[in-house]
């Protein structure tokens, strides 16, 4: 039984590769790409939100922020100094260590709701000096003809390619994500969440771990951010508005907390998905949101969380009979 | 010399105050603790117990007054240098992690004994792997000891009130403490239990950890403690072997009211 | 220069009075239940879209009537959202589903309203217009209304609750559930007026700032967040606190343009609310309290 359970395991991970690496070859609508590279973009972003936020049951509401910055620090780099945006994202990731420390301190004094209002006015601060500081940042206009990645002197200059760069890096964060989550530091994490007194009693330094969950989805974030800019190869400050923030919150939920594989579930619902639905035009977003506060009443850990309820109840039920 | 620890002395409170807006929770209260020693702190509900253990463990700050261990005073630190030190605690109403199974909750508490920092495991697998399995098979020979080794895949939320209360006591067991304060170990158990968990407070006394325990149940504090300190709003009012404190006519009448005073 | 600086601080206390009242509404949910209602910006829009874009443009009723249908409207919306959504939120394991359900329950009330009125803006032309001239103070009629109806509302609110058995039970589910429980108040139903009441103040606001800006989807996402710095400044859940906070935030905010651009004067109350927060989480609410 448990052999089986193996193979097939092995089994379906090797199709989902397989799918994946093959994918830019059944999809010809170039925006269905976009859409998909969009969807792997997200999916980082979302692993990162969850460190902070599923496991350490810390409230970000203020992804938009961080996102923002890592976009921002790539687009300007390169086009102001013509750099290459390899530069981009390793600046991206100095950017997040720097933010996740910035946020994090906070985090040691307050928690809960004042956290929250905290990281919402951190990227609303960073969304207005964005849009106002426009001779630095270009204001509303934006920056354009942000330069795509290239290897080796192959550029990448398609979506296609570009999503096997995205498929690699993602999958690389991801397994480090799985690593993290399944070690003694996603174990602290979730102490900090269920009950911090005890986890301080154990000797845990809250103060340091908090900051590490910060650190970890602010330099995600700001990945994610990156990889955005050269994705679209212009940015405007109005894409990184409160919406965002909670978009990734959504995604998350949906998906389910403290799950990779539901963080990148829930990235690719939230993107992919209203397009699919197209059909319902108008309505998509009002159906949405409605199932969204079904599932945050009903089903609060998520998509993640639904055969194991459907295994739990077919099992309490052969008990019965 | 007075305020040089005795090399016997393992805790030594002293004159330690707390008042809470006005109220004087604990009033200049001196306790010594000795090496090798189930130290008891008893008095009736409300009488400060439990914010005694607080402010040794760093969970209150000290109005007034000193706690040194070893020594070394350490009133106002954070609770985890003060876990980190070799002091323990269990909690009066359990606070364990509701989303994790007892071995895990065990595992929580030994991650302070861990060296890995994230850096190195992120490029270091291979030693990662390695801690992992240390911290499970010390969990696992903890919970084999306290005797709940079948239990260890169990969520802690659909185990008894007793188990978990052991649950707890093995976390705390899991940071290599020196000395292990338990705030009502017995509280909530039934006789059954109670003398289960006391065959295992005697077990780990026995390993060489000191105890501090705050406990209602006059059984077990007069059966396993060879110190007693009997506190009433917040001061001490009497202090003794078992036998010296149930004599003790100020005991009595805190107890059962003046009207038993002889 | 003093006669612009007047200006502003009057235009800072119109503002201020607007951030006073979001303030209130989200504290008076957050006292008794604990939840933080992130979809309260939501229902001030709904307010103004119920007012303007159904009565008032749609029926073309005279605005009073209006004002009083859409009260009415959105004390029983309040109602349904109580007993539908924030009851069965406030019991649930974690505070994280509590917020995401409110953050939901704001997206379906916006995307309801783009459905329902459409994307494109609204005014409500000839609604509270004019100016008064005093020397070379400018007073908009708007200003003076928003100063006197929010005062109106403070002092009706602060007699519900000192005076009546309802306002009564309010103040008792804020401190202690279970004994009020105990005592015979219905805490459901209690809650469920509290968030009736928390609507009909979002209705005020929606309606208060309708000469002010645009009705669209997004009209009142700033003045939702400013809500949420003055009720930080004033100390969370402290309402007395939560109007001296609005009313702080407003002038400050106003004046802050003397020196800075104005741009960044959305900027200033956030950054004002990060800083009290890291410094001191309870805000005026300590001040007040160590005086005592």
């Amino acid at each position: 039984m448990k052999e089986n359970k193996k193979y097939l395991k092995i089994f379906l991970y090797t199709l989902l590769a397989i799918v994946l690496l093959i994918l830019p070859e059944i999809i010809s609508n170039s925006y269905y790409q976009l859409l998909i590279n969009q969807t792997l973009i997200n999916a980082i972003v979302v692993m990162g939100l969850n460190y902070i936020t599923g496991m350490t049951g810390q409230m970000n509401m203020g992804t938009g922020g961080i996102y923002a910055l890592g976009a921002y620090g790539m687009a300007l780099l390169t086009t102001k100094t013509g750099l290459s945006p390899w530069l981009g994202l390793l600046l991206a990731i100095v950017l997040g260590l720097l933010i996740g420390r910035g946020l994090g301190y906070p985090s040691l004094r307050i928690s809960g709701i004042y956290l929250a209002l905290t990281t919402i006015a951190f990227a609303e601060v960073v969304r207005l000096l964005l849009t106002n500081w426009s001779d630095f940042t270009g204001g509303a206009i934006g920056v354009q003809g942000i330069p795509k990645f290239s290897i080796f002197g192959y550029t990448l200059d398609t979506d296609q390619k570009y999503y096997y760069m995205l498929l690699v890096l993602t999958a690389i964060l991801a397994i480090t994500a799985k690593r993290i989550i399944s070690s003694k530091w996603g174990r602290v994490f979730q102490s900090i969440k269920d009950n911090p007194d005890a986890a301080e009693a154990c000797g845990v330094n809250i103060a340091q771990i908090k900051i590490l969950a910060f650190t970890l989805a602010a330099v995600y974030g700001c990945i994610g951010g990156a990889l955005y800019s050269c994705l679209m190869g212009y940015i405007s400050s109005n894409t990184f508005n409160q919406d965002l923030s909670i978009n990734y919150l959504i995604m998350m939920m949906l998906g389910g907390i403290g799950s990779v594989a539901g963080n990148i579930l829930g990235a690719g619902l939230v993107t992919i998905l209203p397009e699919m639905l197209k059909v319902l035009e108008n309505y998509y977003w009002l159906i949405f949101s409605i199932i969204m506060l079904i599932f945050a009443i009903f089903m609060p850990y998520g998509l993640v969380s639904v055969p194991g309820k459907i295994m739990r109840y077919y099992k309490s039920k052969k008990k019965r009979w | 010399m007075k305020g040089v620890a005795n090399v016997e002395t393992v805790l030594k409170i002293d004159h330690l105050t707390k008042k809470f807006s006005g109220l004087v929770a604990v009033n200049d209260l001196s306790i010594e603790m000795r090496k090798h020693t189930i130290h008891a702190l008893i008095g009736p509900n409300g009488s400060g117990k439990s914010t005694t253990v607080n402010l040794v463990t760093g969970f209150l700050k000290t109005s007034e007054g000193t706690v040194k261990y070893h020594g070394e005073e350490i009133q106002d630190r954070p609770i985890h240098e003060i876990s980190r030190k070799g002091i323990s605690r269990t909690f009066q109403n359990l606070k364990l992690f509701k989303s994790m199974t007892v071995l895990e909750n065990l595992m929580v508490g030994g991650h302070s004994k861990t060296e890995q920092g994230i850096l190195n495991f992120l490029v270091n697998p291979v030693k990662a792997r390695q801690e992992e399995k240390m911290l499970k098979e010390k969990a696992e020979d903890i919970l084999n000891t306290l005797g709940m080794y079948e239990l260890r895949n169990e969520n802690i939320g659909n185990i008894a009130y007793g188990r978990q209360k052991v649950t707890e006591l093995g976390r705390a067991l899991m940071c290599d403490p020196k000395l292990l304060f338990l705030d009502e170990p017995a509280a909530g158990l039934n006789p059954t239990e109670r003398v289960e968990f006391v065959s295992i407070l005697l077990k780990v006394f026995e390993s060489g950890i000191d105890l501090f325990l705050i406990e209602h149940n006059m059984d077990v504090v007069m059966n396993i403690s060879n110190m007693i300190t009997v506190i009433n709003f917040g001061t001490k009012i009497a202090e003794g072997t078992p036998k010296e404190v149930q004599n003790d006519t100020q005991v009595i009448s805190a107890y059962l009211g003046d009207k038993y005073r002889k | 220069m003093a006669s612009q600086i007047i200006q502003l601080i009057i235009n800072g206390v119109a503002m201020g009075f607007i951030y006073a009242l979001v303030s209130m509404e989200y504290t008076i949910i957050y006292n008794s239940t604990g939840l933080l209602n992130f979809s309260h910006d939501k229902f001030i829009t709904l307010g103004a879209y119920i007012f303007a874009g159904t009565f008032v443009l749609g029926i073309g009723v005279n605005p009073i009537v209006g004002v009083l249908a859409t009260i009415i409207t959105m004390f029983l919306f309040g109602v349904i959202v109580a007993v539908g959504i924030f009851n069965p939120l406030r019991n649930m394991p974690s505070r994280l589903f509590a917020i995401m359900g409110t953050i939901a329950l704001g997206r379906i009330i916006s995307e309801a309203i783009r459905l329902i009125y459409g994307a494109t803006a609204k005014t409500v032309p000839g609604f509270i217009t004019g100016v008064y001239r005093i020397g070379s103070i400018v007073i908009s009629k708007a200003t003076l209304v928003i100063i006197g109806v929010s005062i109106l509302v403070v002092v009706i609110l602060q007699i519900y609750m000192m005076k009546t058995k309802a306002g009564k039970a309010m103040r008792c589910v804020n401190q202690n559930k279970t004994a009020a429980t105990l005592m015979g108040i219905n805490v459901s139903r209690s809650i469920m007026i509290t968030i009736a009441i928390s609507a009909v103040i979002c209705t005020i606001i929606g309606v208060l700032v309708v000469p002010l800006y645009s009705i669209n989807v997004s009209m009142s996402n700033t003045i939702g967040l400013k809500g949420y710095a003055a009720g930080i400044i004033g100390g969370f859940g402290y309402l007395p606190g939560a109007i001296i906070g609005g009313l702080l935030i407003g002038v400050i905010e106003n004046l802050s343009t003397v020196v800075i651009a104005p741009v960044y004067k959305d900027c200033v109350s956030y950054i004002i609310m990060i800083i009290v927060i890291l410094i001191q989480p309870r805000g005026l609410r300590a001040l007040i309290r160590r005086k005592k």
